[in-house]
């Protein structure tokens, strides 16, 4: 078992796990920290800045990034001071600078008080530069199809030299982490179209289903499901059946080999 | 594509990882740019996403995606070459040269680049052409400087 340490969250006394971070030892009590670039799924980066916290104790009384701060014996954690949530709101209208009327973040703006912001850019491409979308498309499924240029004010997400990515299977995990909707997939016909504000990342045919006709999943992410899930286990996918379909099947005597299991989430390859 | 040489390179580097961007180095020196194939091909051999290698090569000036002259002229702009004149340098080669900061020469000879101090600013103010370094240029001296090169 884990060695626990005490440390006191606003002035409640707990313990977690050696190797917890602070965010998430604050959530297990029901703390409430806002987060934009955290993801329960993706390795934390600390890039969005909103999760700051205070800390005093065994740490020097300074503010942190509690979404990467470990929790450390004696440490004191202040979620609320004024002083936090003046540098929370500063950080708020920063990121809504270049988006304006993302909901996950208006939602949090009005949560802590902000109505405006001072920043606005007019540039207006929605992306907050959390890198949700680099990192699962990297940790998460492996394709490698994303990466960060530029640096400062023009760093951005792209594919290798900004064309048409060869990498991307067109599992879509990256507009389903994005807290902006900055990226984006569009299912039409059938085709599969992923892309950000300037950019089409990614286009793809789609696969029809074998039961009822539906174009549902591009080739590339098939065929990674069946590499992933089924060759592993000595299976091997011929007919792909869309996730609709599964569901219905399944109140069937004799269910069927899909690619999606038993769930309707297409996302966890 | 130059494979060979490209091979050569990655020949110098038996451990790939912390070596990429000693890689990417002499890839550019040799080719006065960093051409897409090639890199490619690196991306293949060590095994490093060609995602993560186009973005290293975004966040460092010095990495270039455009071919680039066989001389290579750095214009330092930092705050001393700055106050002592370097603009006035920068414009007199620009005119003798006739390319803005940027560019390359039509014959692939020259290419001009603005850098912020290369840390010679008792030498304000300065200019590298390729690994040579030239102190208090003043706008005249530039056309002897160039000769050199020609
Ligand atoms: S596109 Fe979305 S997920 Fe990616 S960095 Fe921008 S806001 Fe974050
Ligand atoms: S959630 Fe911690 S920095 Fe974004």
């Amino acid at each position: 078992m884990a060695t626990m340490v005490n440390l006191t969250i606003n002035g409640k006394e707990i313990q977690a796990p050696e190797g917890m971070t602070v965010l998430e030892a604050a959530k297990r009590e029901g703390v409430f920290i806002p987060t934009l670039c955290y993801h329960e799924a993706l390795e934390p980066e600390g890039t969005c800045r909103l999760c700051i916290v205070e800390v005093s104790g065994s740490l020097r009384h300074a503010i942190r990034v509690s979404c990467i701060q470990e929790v450390k014996e004696g440490l004191v954690v202040e979620t609320e001071t004024e002083r936090i949530k003046k540098n929370r709101r500063l950080i708020i209208e920063l990121l809504l600078g270049r988006s304006p009327y993302s909901k996950e973040l208006l939602d949090l703006a009005a949560r802590c008080g902000v109505v405006t912001s001072r920043f606005r850019t007019g540039e207006d491409d929605a992306c907050v530069r959390c890198g949700r979308c680099v990192r699962v498309c990297r940790d998460q499924i492996g394709a490698y199809a994303l990466c960060w240029v530029n640096r400062g004010y023009d760093r951005k997400i792209t594919t290798d030299f900004e064309r048409l990515s060869e990498y991307c299977i067109g599992c879509g995990s990256c507009a389903q982490v994005c807290p902006t909707g900055a990226i984006k997939i569009e299912d039409r016909g059938d085709e599969r179209k992923i892309y950000t504000w300037g950019q089409v990342l990614a286009r793809f045919k789609l696969e029809k289903c074998k039961e009822c006709g539906r174009p549902f999943a591009p080739k590339k992410y098939l065929d990674r499901i069946n590499e992933k899930a089924y060759k592993t286990k000595g299976l091997e996918l011929v007919d792909y059946i869309c996730p609709e379909c599964v569901k219905k099947a399944e109140h069937r005597p004799t269910p069927v080999k899909t690619p999606f299991g038993g769930g309707g989430m297409p996302f966890v390859v | 594509m130059d494979i060979p040489t490209v091979d050569k390179i990655l020949g110098k580097f038996p451990e790939v990882k912390g070596n990429l961007i000693g890689i990417l180095h002499e890839v550019q020196n040799h080719f006065h740019y960093l051409p897409e194939e090639e890199l490619r091909y690196i991306s293949k051999k060590t095994r490093i996403p060609i995602t993560q290698i186009y973005s290293i090569i975004n966040f460092y000036n010095r990495f270039s995606l455009k071919p680039k002259g066989e001389n290579e002229i750095c214009v330092c702009l930092g705050t001393a070459c700055h106050v002592k004149g370097a603009e006035k340098v920068l414009d007199a080669i620009s005119g003798n040269l006739n390319i803005q900061k940027g560019e390359s020469t039509d014959d692939m000879r020259f290419s001009l680049e603005e850098v912020r101090c290369i840390g010679a600013c008792s030498l304000a103010p300065a200019v590298v052409i390729n690994e040579e370094t030239y102190g208090q240029v003043s706008p005249k001296q530039v056309t002897t400087i160039l000769k050199q090169y020609e």
